[in-house]
């Protein structure tokens, strides 16, 4: 299988604000990726290559060693990789075998560039994001 | 251009990435390396996107060689770079065949494109996409296999340098067993032959993948090489070193009693 839902693309609040077609063209650069179970897929402070969206499986979410949660399918993770490739926030491992689908900064950075509508959106949805969790 | 080829036709380090060319070389000049094919970056990230095209031209390709196969990541970046991504992309032994590809192909895409490889990337001061060809062989399965110097890396001398351990040579490369010692003057004169102690050995399964077994007592400390395949590394050495040039490090097999080049690169690392 490749690419991934448009439907859990469109929860992703960085994606909020993008249409359909807008969403499959995102959808379409996903590649199918696959964890064994208690594999580390981020480690936190690492270098970013890429984001993910569960399709099968769970996985644990450590922030400073500590157990935050635990996600399952149509859940993600590493979305703001796809902006800046800066360094993971949180650690995952995968706590059962794991199908994911993921895009890396490499091919989301094109689709961004050669589409300024898409470009925009995003910049509206930082901000959002922004707005709502900056420090008062 | 196909970005499919024969390991033979492979001669574009841009496309293939070093290892393939420098494989497909090997092969045009006589040296004993197993057939194969070579896959270009682009092909291989379409495979690993699950093209369906791409699949199947990959697919008819690699048929012939029936498997189990090797299948090698060849880093097309910079000049000499392929050696600065050991162990950085995989490579998988004992693909069973070809149905099993597409997915050995998109974990290698993976390797390339990991945190610890973009980590990596940036550390050493890339910041441009990752590319990675790929090698697909037929599997070795050896008795023996290791990896040779065709210049001592340590005291710079004009000898080889044979390290060796039972079975595939991730025992070797991966630095699970002490392995045996050997030096070889130029002329095949053995000049020191040290036991290690080789506890594990690495063997293919037959569904796909490797497994590490203990090593039967009597052999953990018997040496792996006689005087004969000593003497058949050193002419192999001989041979790299008309091709390549001098100061090779080559990782080698014997398997039905026949020597194999599975790697022969530059030393990145010399004398004291």
């Amino acid at each position: 299988m490749s690419g991934a839902s448009t439907d859990v693309l469109q929860r992703v609040p960085l994606f909020a604000d993008l249409d359909e077609d807008e969403l499959k063209r995102i959808a379409s650069v996903f590649k199918e990726r696959r964890f064994s179970d208690g594999e580390t897929i981020i480690q936190q402070g690492s270098g970013a290559a890429a984001f993910f969206v569960i399709d099968s499986g769970e996985a644990t979410v450590f922030v400073d060693g500590n157990e935050k949660r635990v996600l399952g399918p149509g859940d993600y993770f590493g979305e703001m990789a796809l902006i800046d490739a800066g360094s993971r926030t949180a650690t995952v491992i995968a706590s059962s075998e794991l199908v994911c689908s993921g895009v890396t900064f490499w091919d989301f950075r094109p689709l961004v560039e050669e589409n300024g509508v898409i470009g925009w959106k995003l910049l509206n949805s930082l901000i959002a994001i922004y707005r709502t969790e900056r420090p008062r | 251009m196909s970005h499919v080829v024969q390991l033979l036709d492979a001669r574009d380090t841009a496309l293939f990435g070093s290892k393939a060319v420098g494989l497909g070389q090997a092969l045009r000049d006589g040296l004993p390396v197993p057939p194969g094919v070579a896959l270009a970056g682009d092909v291989v990230e379409a495979v690993a996107g699950r093209d369906g095209p791409a699949i199947q031209q990959v697919t008819e390709s690699v048929r012939p060689l029936g498997g189990p196969l090797a299948v090698r990541s060849s880093a097309v970046d910079e000049d000499g770079a392929e050696a600065s991504f050991a162990g950085q992309h995989l490579t998988l032994l004992n693909v069973p065949g070809t149905d099993q590809l597409t997915s050995a192909l998109n974990e290698i895409w993976w390797s390339a494109n990991s945190d610890s490889a973009i980590t990596y990337r940036q550390r050493v001061g890339l910041f441009t996409r990752p590319s990675v060809g790929v090698v697909v062989q037929v599997l070795v399965n050896p008795e023996t296999a290791g990896v040779m110097f065709t210049r001592n890396p340590m005291s710079g001398a004009d000898e080889r340098v044979i390290e060796a351990s039972w079975g595939l040579g991730e025992a070797v490369v991966a630095g699970r067993v002490i392995p045996d010692h050997y030096r070889v003057d130029r002329a095949g004169e053995v000049l020191e032959r040290v036991a290690g102690r080789k506890s594990v050995v690495f063997r293919s399964l037959p569904e796909g993948g490797t497994v590490e077994e203990e090593v039967a007592p009597a052999l953990v400390e018997a040496l792996c090489l006689d005087d004969e395949q000593l003497g058949e590394l050193s002419r192999l050495a001989e041979r790299c070193e008309s091709v390549y040039g001098p100061a090779r490090d080559i990782e080698w097999a014997i398997a039905d009693g026949t020597l194999y080049l599975l790697q022969c690169r530059a030393v990145t690392t010399s004398g004291p």
